[in-house]
């Protein structure tokens, strides 16, 4: 894929630093908040597909790794959503900036 | 008692109905509550337009019949709103209005994608409502008793759900999702506490109660899904097509601003993570208190999983508690069969009216009257078409079109929504590509799958297959041949779509509103 530059960059509206940087920012922090969800995730269904020893090993008293994985999927949701508001909330403030 | 806690429900929600009815007074009051949903009550609702009876009977029953497996499936409804909450839910507040479509032409500039957009927002709201109002006859017939049949529980739920959107509009909607919501909650609470005292509140203890009594493969994966692609394609649909749901997406409309978008997910996800975490707790309690052969005596699938239990937990059959524990799970099923249809219909009526009556047909130009009128028929004819749909296919093998909605969600709404925010050089016929190409390739998919093509036993009279032969394509949900399929496509539509001499501009422009939410005037504003 190829990002363009066309030729009327000149006539677009100048947009001010701290809006450069938002943009900067938060598109790499949302590339990886994204990319490290998925693999973390995916790494349940590989599992459960290739690796069923592993899964139905028992870890704590009769609950398998298999159940172990899967509630730490769940705890790693609502971490990373933690992560993302805290995050966000500093790109509110650097969108403030931003319109000025 | 069933019935009287149902019609208890039914009465409050129409209560609240009438009440917001005398609070919509224009199209934007019906589309979208007028942008003055508070963002806890938008989560709560959110929550509540997506834990359907799928989720509270169908994975309760998956669990107590199948094991793990079903609780798997229960991680990947839950972290799907990750993939909203980082990529979808802002950034559409800050550009669209009511629909979807709004936030494509905002950048796009061009009125076909407003076609096409819609086009898609229907078809996936109807394969999902068709899924559920089916569901909704079986299920309803099942929890009665067998005393209302499918051919009378469809118009019903049909005719109920007419109302609830007629009159009460996106606030009415709203807040039978979140009494609903909440009902649900609080029941699976209550059970979910009432299992780990029974088990000395230790998860150990109960799953070897489950293995005592079904075998080690119950705590593990393997007895549902055979074959790993399958599974991989399924978590993918899930995982990627729920930031493409209509239904959803609409409800990020509601509120005031991106912020509020923000906190409606994060509140959502609060209460779906609980819920689908308790599913393990219920689901395998189920299989102990329950035993699989009581509940797939009372249905093949299941569904019966969740209310049976809380007859166990309540004391039994022939205890008060029991009676009482089954009729208010029963209730409470129906609820979210309501919140659910109802939700869908408005999505879809919002998507006619908005984008292709006034957006197309009308060109913009439909006054505010006009189109709280039209949006108010289509609704009544969306309905209609619901239940007729649904009492044709009421004996056809519909459960896989939850997952087709979520497959075409993920293949065609969501490379279009993406290539939309974050690449430059994207544009109208990409949109149009990535849309239909999505469309087509993942009903062809299906079409072609064992969904359809299946051998059924002679004597099987209910849930039969559509075409009596083997699948040409082997896997159930064709979301890890279709979602990239749906991205080269929009990718190349783009590719060789002509160069616009704006578009770099309108990039700019779009980017900026979405990062900053300038300009950004709430729900009720001009077009």
């Amino acid at each position: 894929m190829t990002v363009s530059h066309a030729p009327q960059a000149s006539s677009l509206p100048t947009r001010n630093a701290a809006y450069q940087q938002l943009v900067a920012q938060k598109n790499s922090f949302l590339l990886t908040m994204t990319i490290s969800f998925l693999v973390m995730y995916f790494i349940l269904p590989l599992l459960a597909g290739f690796n069923k020893p592993l899964m139905a090993s028992k870890v704590m008293g009769n609950i398998t790794f298999g159940y172990v994985l899967a509630f730490a999927e769940i705890i790693m949701g609502w971490v990373m959503a933690a992560i993302y508001v805290r995050r966000a909330q500093a790109f509110d403030r650097m969108a403030e900036e931003a319109k000025r | 008692m069933t019935f009287l806690l149902a019609a208890i429900i039914v009465a409050i929600t129409l209560g609240v109905t009438f009440w917001a009815s005398g609070r919509n007074s224009s199209a934007g009051d019906f589309y979208v509550a007028g942008g003055k949903i508070s963002a806890t009550q938008n989560g709560i609702a959110i929550a509540g337009d997506y834990m359907s009876a799928a989720s509270f009977l169908g994975i309760t029953g998956l669990i107590a019949l199948n094991g793990y497996d079903g609780f798997m499936y229960s991680v990947g409804w839950f972290i799907a709103y990750l993939t909203v909450l980082f990529i979808v839910a802002e950034p559409l507040r800050n550009l669209g209005k009511y629909t979807l479509a709004d936030m494509l032409v905002y950048r796009l500039k061009d009125p076909r994608v407003r076609t096409y957009a819609a086009f898609s927002t229907i078809a996936v709201s109807t394969f999902y409502m068709i899924a559920q109002v089916v569901g909704a006859g079986s299920l309803i017939s099942l929890l009665s008793g067998n005393v209302i049949k499918p051919d009378l529980a469809i118009p019903l739920v049909g005719v109920l759900m007419i109302i609830y959107v007629v009159v009460g509009g996106m606030l009415a909607t709203t807040w039978v999702q979140i009494i609903k919501a909440m009902l649900l909650m609080a029941a699976t609470i209550v059970m979910s506490v009432m299992i780990l005292a029974k088990f000395g509140f230790s998860f150990s203890t109960l799953l070897g109660a489950v293995q005592d009594k079904s075998g080690a493969d119950f705590l593990s994966p393997g007895l549902k899904y055979k074959n790993p692609l399958d599974l991989i394609s399924l978590c993918l649909a899930l995982v990627l097509g729920t930031a493409g749901l209509p239904h959803i997406l609409v409800r990020f409309f509601t509120v005031p601003t991106a912020q509020d978008a923000r906190k409606s997910v994060v509140v959502a996800m609060g209460l779906i993570g609980a819920f689908y975490a308790m599913t393990a707790l219920m689901g395998n309690a189920a299989n102990v208190l329950v035993g699989k052969t009581a509940i797939e005596a009372a249905n093949k699938a299941g569904n019966m999983a969740a209310p049976l239990l809380a007859e166990a937990l309540g004391g039994g059959h022939n205890s008060l508690g029991g009676q009482f524990g089954l009729a208010f799970v029963t209730a409470v099923a129906f609820a979210t069969i309501l919140a659910v249809v109802a939700g869908l219909t408005i999505s879809a009526s919002t998507s006619f009216t908005h984008d292709i009556y006034n957006g197309v047909i009308k060109n913009g130009q439909a006054s505010d009257a006009e189109q709280f009128r039209v949006a108010r028929i289509a609704t009544v004819a969306v309905g209609i078409v619901a239940i007729l749909l649904g009492l044709i296919a009421k004996n056809q093998n519909v459960a896989f079109l939850v997952s087709l909605a979520f497959a075409i969600a993920a293949s065609a709404n969501l490379p279009v929504i993406l290539y939309t925010l974050f690449w430059r050089r994207f544009n109208a016929n990409g949109a149009i590509w990535g849309i239909v190409g999505g469309l087509v390739v993942t009903l062809s998919l299906i079409a072609i799958s064992p969904n359809i093509m299946k051998i059924d036993k002679p004597d099987l009279k209910t849930a039969r297959h559509l075409i009596q032969r083997n699948a040409i394509f082997p896997l159930e949900n064709p979301g890890i041949i279709s979602i990239p399929a749906g991205f080269a496509l929009a990718a190349a539509g783009a590719l060789l779509g002509r160069r616009r001499e704006n578009e770099e501009q309108e990039f700019e422009a779009m980017q900026y509103r979405a990062y900053t939410g300038a300009g950004m005037d709430g729900s009720v504003a001009h077009d």
